[in-house]
């Protein structure tokens, strides 16, 4: 399912990170990459989303959400 | 003792720059990077009689070649060899900030790690093992608080020592034996074909860092690579292998690398650093459940921005009234020790009337960025920019992250155009130039109040709010339609960083105000002192002409001028000499009303010097008509004044009666409304111009906010009329 669909508190991990190029480099700088382990702090439908990776909080836009692709990690 | 050269880097938001204000204090000095728009800030300060000398590089969370303060960082590193590097990381949020470390590191950076802010790192239940990582990592690692004094003492002790002997961190990095092979392998390539060749300046760096950037298709060391002649084997090998990571990873090789960096990381920190099982839910993730509620969130936002400008303006306005107090009392004195004559009137009524009439506004701005700072520094506006950016998203098509440049733009306009550097595509961020100007700043405010207080008394306040929504509104509605036009297109990805909420420092608050409060008094100090001279010799010119009549030049250019206003309800020449200049400058269209009326309605030259003769005169006029104006004022005006406000505008008596010849209340709100959207002032464009790097921009903008401020004006004025005003 895509991070846009996640529920608030549930931990997941990136399988596919849809973006392409520059801004694909920005979202693994900032700590969204393929099996990095985040979690959704809110989630209101519409507007951005707030993250938690690794401990800090990112927002990000529903859209750029929407490319993301997540899975339940029960780990 | 040579001096030691140090840099400060980290990721945004870890407290650097709270460092190195403690550091360096007010012997700082802020520029911008050579040919980029990219702050830069130096300082220098004593630690055991041995001078240091400090710059703090711009906050990033990567050394690519993705932003130009990226470049900018990386370049220092490389070019300028600072001789340590203090990497402050943010304690709580270790493991990403770690990211930027290991990438100084594969520069072979020297570095020294201060771990910050560690309570709130330990309120989220981490534990730091220093020892180990210092060891892991072969660099010092020291907890400080930026904020205090904490473990200060033992950080320049470490930098001094690493100073003298540098820590070798390349060997500590381990990538795994793929990435690791194939760099090893682009090395020796690059060493054999071109490392020979030390013209090129770029090889000060290690070979090694050079094969990872070319794997992850940096433009800029590629293009210095194709730039030496000699690197056709190493690009073509550097292909190879790229494809090779594609094929067997089915990622590129960058996610390769991003992913051995992390990998590392992770390693690093599962050895140092002790999580808790469950996350412990922060002080900051309560106030965020409230503040960044569905609901609650926009309400709240906009009750702060409430609160900011009635904090701004009820200690701002008094304070103005003892800057007015200072210079009508200057002027007295001046003309008083002068006597009457050209001279004098030069400078009574150019320069200090002009002037003066400007730095009254000093404490308002002064005090709304320093609110607007703290706003900043608390981690507030990052809220802000969440809680706007549904909405911003649905009309404007910005993200929440352009709305932070537009609440600077409520002070002023040029550190709001400023701060769009914050916004990474190159289309929103003129975007959002083009409309920060439409934001009410405080510059435009004297107007308002100037004419609010003449003509609509009992609704001053609301009448002056009227116009801040109007300009919002204006705004949103002309970036909807570039959007829809001229920035045709995707937005940018909206993706940043909510940094948890800090209690900002005095200092930090104070030193930010300052930086961008500067930039106004050097307005007021040069453009705005040339232009008040300008205005003086134009209204006196030609010689024998009566001050600032309309036979001077200034009164014919008004009057050839004034019927295309005409439709706007403000067709006398007066009205727009006013708007001429305050297109120089806004807050010079009061200072222009001044120096126009501050003749009195006898013309005979030198007012300050008449009135200031006969204060029992003014006094006791001012005494009845002023009472209306000044119960609601809400400005300035204690009764221990009256007796000295003979210069100050919106007190004096046949100033206002000036005012109400001239305008209605009709007319007078379409003055404001035209004065509010119409060309951003010289200051304003200038930046546009510089950040740019075009006039094609500034031109634009000049020239469609006049049309916007003419068709908004004429409906105002028509419509009022019909619906008889």
């Amino acid at each position: 399912m895509s991070l846009a669909m996640a529920a608030e508190n549930e931990n997941l991990k990136i399988v596919q990170v849809g973006h392409g190029g520059k801004f694909k480099k920005k979202l693994s700088e900032m700590g969204l990459y393929k099996d990095s382990q985040i979690k959704v702090i809110k989630n209101d439908i519409p507007g951005p989303l707030i993250v938690d990776v690794k401990g800090s909080r990112l927002i990000i836009g529903r859209g750029q959400a929407q490319k993301i692709m997540v899975e339940g990690n029960n780990e | 003792m040579d001096k030691i050269r140090i840099a400060l880097a980290g990721n945004p938001n870890v407290g650097k720059s709270t460092l190195f204000n403690r550091w360096t204090g007010m012997r700082q000095h802020v520029g911008n990077w050579p040919g980029k728009t990219v702050e830069k800030k130096e300082g220098t300060f004593q630690y055991n009689q041995q001078e240091i000398e400090v710059v703090d590089l711009p906050g990033n969370y990567s050394l690519t070649a993705y932003s130009a303060e990226e470049v900018v960082s990386r370049d220092y590193i490389v070019d300028e060899k600072p001789d340590v590097i203090v990497n402050v990381i943010d304690a709580a949020n270790i493991e990403r900030n770690l990211y930027l470390t290991v990438q100084m590191m594969e520069l072979g950076a020297n570095l020294v790690l201060a771990l910050n802010m560690n309570k709130f790192a330990r309120e989220k239940g981490l534990k730091i093992n220093k020892k180990q990582l210092s060891e892991l990592l072969g660099v010092p690692v020291i907890e400080i608080e930026a904020v205090d004094d904490t473990g200060s003492d033992e950080l320049l002790e470490n930098i001094a020592k690493v100073s003298k002997s540098p820590n070798i961190v390349l060997d500590r990095l381990e990538y795994g034996n793929e990435v690791s092979e194939h760099i090893q392998q682009i090395e020796e390539i690059i060493n054999q074909d071109i490392s020979g060749d030390r013209d090129i300046p770029m090889f000060d760096a290690p070979t090694s860092w050079i094969a990872l950037k070319l794997l992850e298709d940096d433009p800029e060391i590629i293009k210095k690579i194709e730039e030496s002649g000699k690197g056709q084997r190493v690009l073509g090998n550097v292909k190879k292998i790229q494809k090779h990571f594609n094929d067997v990873f089915g990622d590129d090789a960058d996610a390769a690398i991003t992913d051995a960096r992390y990998g590392f990381i992770a390693g690093l920190v599962s050895e140092s650093v002790k999580k808790p099982k469950i996350d412990k839910i922060t002080r900051s993730d309560l106030i965020d459940r409230i503040v960044t509620h569905k609901y609650l969130g926009i309400p709240i936002f906009l009750i702060i921005m409430w609160l900011t400008f009635q904090i701004t303006f009820t200690l701002g306005d008094p304070l103005g009234g003892y800057i007015e107090q200072g210079f009508a009392w200057l002027g007295e004195t001046v003309a008083a020790s002068m006597g009457e004559g050209f001279l004098t009137s030069f400078i009574v009524d150019g320069i200090i009337g002009g002037v003066g009439g400007v730095l009254v506004f000093v404490p308002i701005i002064f005090i709304l960025f320093l609110v607007l700072s703290v706003l900043e520094d608390s981690g507030y506006l990052a809220r802000a920019a969440f809680v706007m950016d549904r909405f911003m998203h649905k009309l404007v098509g910005l993200h929440g992250k352009s709305f932070i440049p537009m609440i600077l733009g409520f002070g002023c306009a040029v550190p709001g155009i400023m701060a769009t550097r914050t916004l990474e595509n190159e289309r929103d961020r003129f975007l959002t130039m083009l409309i920060v100007p439409f934001m009410s700043c405080s510059a435009r405010l004297p107007v308002y109040a100037l004419l609010a207080a003449v003509f609509f008394s009992a609704y001053q306040g609301w009448v002056i709010f009227s116009l801040y929504i109007l300009g919002i509104v204006v705004a949103i509605i002309m970036a909807a339609i570039f959007k829809k036009t001229i920035f045709k297109g995707m937005s940018a990805p909206f993706v940043m960083e909510l940094p948890p909420y800090r209690i900002p420092t005095a200092k930090g608050a104070i030193i930010h105000m300052w930086e961008r409060g500067v930039l106004f008094l050097k307005k007021a100090g040069t453009l705005i002192l040339a232009l008040s001279v300008v205005i003086w010799a134009l209204s006196s010119l030609p010689v024998g002409v009566e001050y600032a009549s309309q036979e001077s030049i200034t009164g014919q250019i008004g009057t050839t001028l004034a019927p295309v206003f005409a439709p706007l309800g403000f067709g006398q020449w007066q009205a727009t000499v006013a708007i001429i200049y305050g297109f120089l400058a806004k807050e010079v269209v009061v200072s222009t009303f001044g120096i126009l009326y501050g003749v009195g309605e006898e013309g005979s030259g030198g007012t300050a010097t008449e009135e200031a003769a006969n204060p029992e005169f003014t006094g006791e006029q001012a005494s009845s008509e002023q009472a209306s104006a000044e119960s609601s004022a809400g400005s300035a005006s204690g009764e221990e004044k009256a007796a000295e406000e003979e210069t100050a505008p919106e007190e004096d008596p046949g100033f206002i009666s000036a005012i109400q010849e001239l305008f209605t209340p009709l007319s007078a709100y379409a003055y404001m409304v035209f004065i509010l959207l119409y060309i951003p002032c010289l200051a304003t464009l200038a930046t546009i111009r510089r950040e740019t790097n075009s006039w094609k921009w500034p031109a634009f903008a000049a020239g469609y906010t006049f049309v916007v401020a003419y068709v908004v004006s004429l409906v105002v004025y028509q419509g009022g009329l019909l619906l008889g005003f």
